[in-house]
């Protein structure tokens, strides 16, 4: 069976630096999987996801989505399957509802469809936001309520992957026992795949995800945790 | 119409004493601008000399290469004033951008000269050179301010942009709203102006054709051509510029190139 993703050799640097981040680092991910991703700041944890949707490119190797090389594909077009969530939540000065209904302004959502004022109620109460109103500026709500709000955008365009980069660095103990249960759900309920960069030691209950620690400029799996 | 006067050497002299004047304030204020002032008056003078020996050659001798090598020459030097402007390293802005004045300012200058005012032929420096001299000063400067615009908030606004592009937007989506500033930036100057001319101020082109002995009401007609050229052709080439632009702060994959600097 094809892999979902597969990243083969990966090597990567920052621009002007010839320290390699990433030394012909592999991976496999199989769809349905949860993988959480540590490691110590600055192992390029955030990078590796933002190589898998191309908001980086790489100096070597290869990132293959369902077989076919993520450079052969559309931007756009991958970055609508696989979606990428930042670790500061970014909010358009508009309304809650605008900014969950953004993507499909887009021409590659467009045909996608629309979900409703009720499909909108009934997900943010799923994200523990039923406080929120549709009509309330996005700017307003605290920064946990715009990182659920940030997952469940990028959830309303039905992605094959889910790319999340440190989705409660900046939250307090609260919001981030809800995205840690949100992601869990999705997972379990919505057989999403999730990849989640933390540096928290997460252990979810009804799941046991596939734990890699980003080390000397490669991944380890962490056979100890499952 | 009576005759035009003429400014001898002594009376152009005379005029520095509104020089004096700016001096005078830098010093007493401690602006720190003495040192401008100074080169900013000598090259006034020379730049202006010159461009007047070389407009009486080329009016004299009414050859189009000439003409358009003058042309050229304005362009080149306009771009190196963008670029002493913009001072973006980065992103490689400058071909696109010199390419996309060249055409846009010629096409420019020969509608205006050829088919708007009519002459013949259409490279007839008397009407080419000032057309193009015009249109490449405005333009020049709204350029400047519409590239700097760009990439300022495709810096500022990275993370936004970034957004857009992971929820499926392609790069022209995702830069729309930056596009749009940095071009009616440009814009708003050559606009401003078509709200104050005659009112507020008179412009240059048509208070020289009336020092010259022009009827003003033929000065007038110029000026309205000129006041259209000159939104029209700003509003082509900031528009054409920002579109290659914007294409090169993005890499293959749509990544948005510019990091903090």
């Amino acid at each position: 069976m094809t892999p979902l993703l597969e990243i083969r050799n990966l090597s990567f640097a920052y621009e002007g630096s010839a320290a390699l981040v990433f030394d012909r680092l592999n991976v496999t991910v199989q769809e349905g999987e949860f993988i959480l991703v540590k490691g110590p700041s600055g192992a390029g944890k955030s990078t590796l996801l933002r190589l898998i949707c191309r908001l980086n490119k790489p100096q070597g190797g290869s990132i293959l989505f369902q077989g076919s090389d993520i450079t052969s594909i559309a931007p756009a077009k991958l970055r609508s399957v696989v979606s990428y969530v930042a670790q500061i939540p970014q909010m358009i000065d508009a309304t809650v509802e605008e900014n969950l209904l953004m993507p499909f302004s887009f021409a590659i959502n467009a045909a996608k469809p629309r979900p409703g004022k009720e499909e909108l109620h009934e997900m943010l109460r799923k994200f523990y936001l039923a406080d929120v109103t549709l009509d309330q500026s996005a700017m307003k709500l605290s920064i946990g309520q715009k990182q659920r709000l940030a997952i469940m955008r990028a959830l309303l365009q039905e992605p094959l992957l889910l790319l999340l980069d440190e989705p409660t660095s900046a939250l307090d103990q609260e919001s981030a026992s809800m995205v840690f249960s949100i992601m869990e759900r999705l997972n379990t309920d919505d057989r999403k795949t999730l990849i989640t960069v933390t540096h928290i030691d997460f252990k979810p209950e009804t799941v046991t995800p596939l734990t890699y620690t980003l080390a000397h400029r490669s991944l380890h799996l962490n056979e100890s945790d499952h | 119409m009576n005759q035009i006067i003429d400014i001898s050497t002594g009376q152009l002299l005379l005029a520095l004493v509104f020089i004096l004047i700016a001096q005078a304030s830098s010093f007493i204020y401690h602006l720190g601008l003495n040192r401008d002032i100074t080169i900013g008056t000598i090259r006034t003078f020379a730049q202006l000399f010159l461009m007047g020996y070389v407009l009486t050659f080329i009016l004299k001798t009414s050859n189009s290469f000439l003409v358009l090598s003058v042309f050229m020459v304005m362009v080149v030097s306009a771009m190196f004033i963008i670029k002493g402007r913009v001072k973006e390293k980065q992103i490689p802005y400058i071909i696109p951008t010199f390419l996309t004045m060249l055409v846009s300012y010629l096409a420019t200058a020969i509608f205006v000269s050829g088919l708007v005012v009519g002459i013949t032929p259409w490279w007839e420096p008397r009407y080419f050179i000032p057309a193009g001299g015009m249109v490449i000063g405005n333009s020049m400067s709204a350029l400047a301010i519409s590239l700097e615009r760009l990439f300022r908030d495709m810096r500022q606004q990275k993370e936004l942009v970034e957004m857009k592009l992971s929820l499926g937007a392609n790069y022209r989506e995702a830069s729309l709203d930056i596009f749009r500033n940095a071009v009616s930036a440009g814009m708003i100057p050559s606009i401003n102006a078509m709200m104050g001319v005659g009112l507020v101020f008179i412009p240059g082109m048509m208070s020289g054709q009336i020092l010259a002995g022009t009827d003003p009401l033929i000065a007038i007609r110029y000026q309205i051509v000129v006041m259209l050229m000159l939104v029209g052709s700003t509003a082509f080439s900031s528009v054409a510029v920002m579109l290659f632009v914007r294409r090169r702060c993005f890499g293959s994959g749509e990544e948005v190139l510019l990091t903090p600097l």
